[in-house]
């Protein structure tokens, strides 16, 4: 330690240069009350925005003791709709799962014209505001539909949306891994006799399947909170079609503020617990791959 | 081995078509389908006008602020690392996982008039609830970490050499974040703006509680296509959704070239 202590002691300017912002003691000085400032700011913009917000909910969900906590959780509308929120989430996300695949591996080993209009398009999910989804999908496939197809007011509906919204999770999160992947192990095996599902089996999709949970988990988290895509389509009825982020919704606007809250914490609570299970189970996959 | 990719190739424009491209398209149709001058004759409805301009003044304070931060916070946790920026690394994506029902109801619990700061702002004539403030708080919520989460992972995969050899030879710290940090990041940057400014003009659900949706006052565009067609006005609000698309797609095209031109500038130095 002294040897490294001594050395920058060395390596300081023995002659200062000359002194501009003679107020904060030069501009060495002036840059660090910059940055103290700057992290106190960030620090105070996180805490007002996000951190205070959320233990505001968690206070008020259990101001009225764990009995009515539980209570305004366990309502059978609420149950329903947690119950429908995760099933179209769970369906929709892992059919992304697959389709997200799929759309990753065409934009990088397959070759054609128009591909970088599909590359692009594939953001379109995240540029495009949720409302405009939702009123497009309820206007194609609801009671007016041009190709006659109804799916207002059923999990179908839902989860079309949700599948909407969440397919550039799993693409966008594979693809780079993909593009990185070198053919060497491949054709190794495929020299070796390996059919090509064999090859994608035991060599590709072990590599792709960290990046294929996280996306699959990112899309999860985003599918069970979704609202402005699914609220149209869905015709919101209660313990048929109406998802968590609607029931919630609906108790703040009547008033019973203190039920939102609790089945908010609910919702909040299971959304951040499959992250981190998801993130989880990516990070074990990646260490035992070595 | 030939037939089988053509078959995967047209599964997944068939599907990537159907899912996004074709609502893409109706969007369009829908709002073009009485012709030209009936959309431009649209376009001058009153009540979508303020809520488009309300939805431009949000824009414009929350994304500027969340990209200050965002930059900001990304330096701070990559270049001075402690148990608080561990902390913050992981508060931050919160946002993320949260439901934007969630995030309306969280900032109404805490800045409405019966919420924990709600009464000591009003004292102030500050009012949070069904007004600007908090229409802004809503859309930084939403969109907290998307600049940062583009920039981190760059900022750590470039080190600090080049910063380093410029304050050796005696560049000050305002040349060196203009000259080489700023540089680096520029188009990851504007990555993460693009997904901000989208993030921001789409939100719904956050802004639908906290503003109240009062038409021609606290209605944003978004809301005002809900409300639109809430009230059997499909026509005015697929002139609305147009709107939207069209902004999207520009903000994707500039999302398109922000990727290329960052993955030439890694390929580059790698």
């Amino acid at each position: 330690m002294p040897v490294l202590a001594l050395s920058t002691e060395l390596s300081k300017p023995t002659e200062q240069p000359p002194r501009k912002w003679r107020l904060f003691g030069g501009a060495r000085g002036a840059a660090r009350v910059v940055r103290v400032a700057g992290k106190s700011l960030a620090v105070t913009y996180l805490s007002l925005l996000v951190l205070i917000p959320i233990a505001a909910l968690a206070t008020n969900a259990f101001s009225k003791g764990l009995g009515s906590f539980w209570d305004a959780a366990t309502q059978r509308e609420s149950i329903d709709a947690l119950r429908l929120t995760l099933l179209c989430a769970l369906a929709a996300s892992l059919l992304n799962a697959v389709a997200g695949l799929a759309t990753a591996w065409v934009l990088v080993r397959d070759r054609f014209a128009g591909q970088g209009i599909l590359n692009a398009i594939v953001d379109l999910p995240f540029a495009l505001p949720t409302v405009v989804a939702g009123v497009t999908f309820y206007t194609l496939y609801g009671p007016l539909s041009p190709f006659h197809v109804n799916i207002t007011g059923s999990w179908i509906g839902i989860t079309v949306a949700i599948m909407f919204v969440t397919l550039p999770f799993t693409v966008r999160s594979v693809q780079p891994v993909l593009e990185s992947l070198t053919f060497n192990a491949e054709s190794a095996a495929a020299t070796l006799g390996a059919s090509p599902v064999r090859v994608f089996r035991t060599i590709t999709l072990p590599a792709l399947a960290p990046a294929l949970l996280t996306g699959t988990g990112l899309a999860f988290a985003r599918a069970v909170g979704e609202y402005g895509s699914v609220v149209f389509i869905s015709n919101n009825l209660p313990y048929r079609s109406q998802v968590a982020s609607s029931y919630i919704y609906s108790l703040a606007t009547s008033g019973q503020t203190n039920s939102a809250a609790s089945v908010a914490v609910v919702l909040l609570v299971l959304a951040l617990a499959l992250l981190v299970a998801f993130s989880y189970v990516s990070r074990r996959i990646a260490r035992a791959r070595g | 081995m030939r037939r089988s990719s053509m078959i995967l190739r047209v599964v997944v424009l068939l599907y990537v078509g159907a899912l996004v491209g074709l609502p893409l398209v109706f969007v369009f149709q829908q709002a073009l389908i009485h012709g030209l001058g009936t959309f431009f004759r649209a376009l001058g409805d009153h009540q979508m006008d303020t809520a488009m301009i309300l939805t431009a003044k949000v824009a414009l304070i929350a994304v500027p602020l969340n990209v200050l931060f965002g930059v900001g916070v990304s330096l701070w946790i990559v270049r001075h690392p402690s148990w608080l920026t561990r902390a913050i690394d992981t508060l931050i994506d919160i946002p993320l996982a949260i439901s934007p029902i969630i995030i309306g109801l969280v900032l109404e619990l805490a800045y409405a008039q019966n919420g924990w700061f709600g009464s000591g702002l009003a004292a102030l004539g500050w009012h949070v609830m069904f007004s600007l403030p908090g229409i802004v708080m809503a859309s930084i919520f939403v969109s907290l970490p998307l600049v940062s989460r583009q920039v981190i992972p760059l900022l750590r995969e470039m080190g600090n050499h080049q910063e380093q050899t410029a304050a050796t030879l005696g560049a000050g710290p305002v040349r060196i974040f203009c000259t080489i940090t700023m540089r680096s990041i520029t188009w990851a940057t504007a990555y993460g703006v693009s997904l901000t400014l989208a993030r921001v003009i789409g939100e719904y659900g956050a802004v639908l509680i906290i503003s109240g949706n009062i038409a021609l006052v606290t209605q944003t565009l978004t809301l005002n296509i809900g409300a639109n067609f809430d009230n059997f006005n499909d026509y005015q609000g697929f002139v609305g959704a147009a709107l939207l698309a069209l902004a999207s797609i520009v903000l994707l095209l500039i999302l398109g070239v922000a990727r290329h031109r960052e993955r030439k500038r890694h390929d580059y130095l790698a």
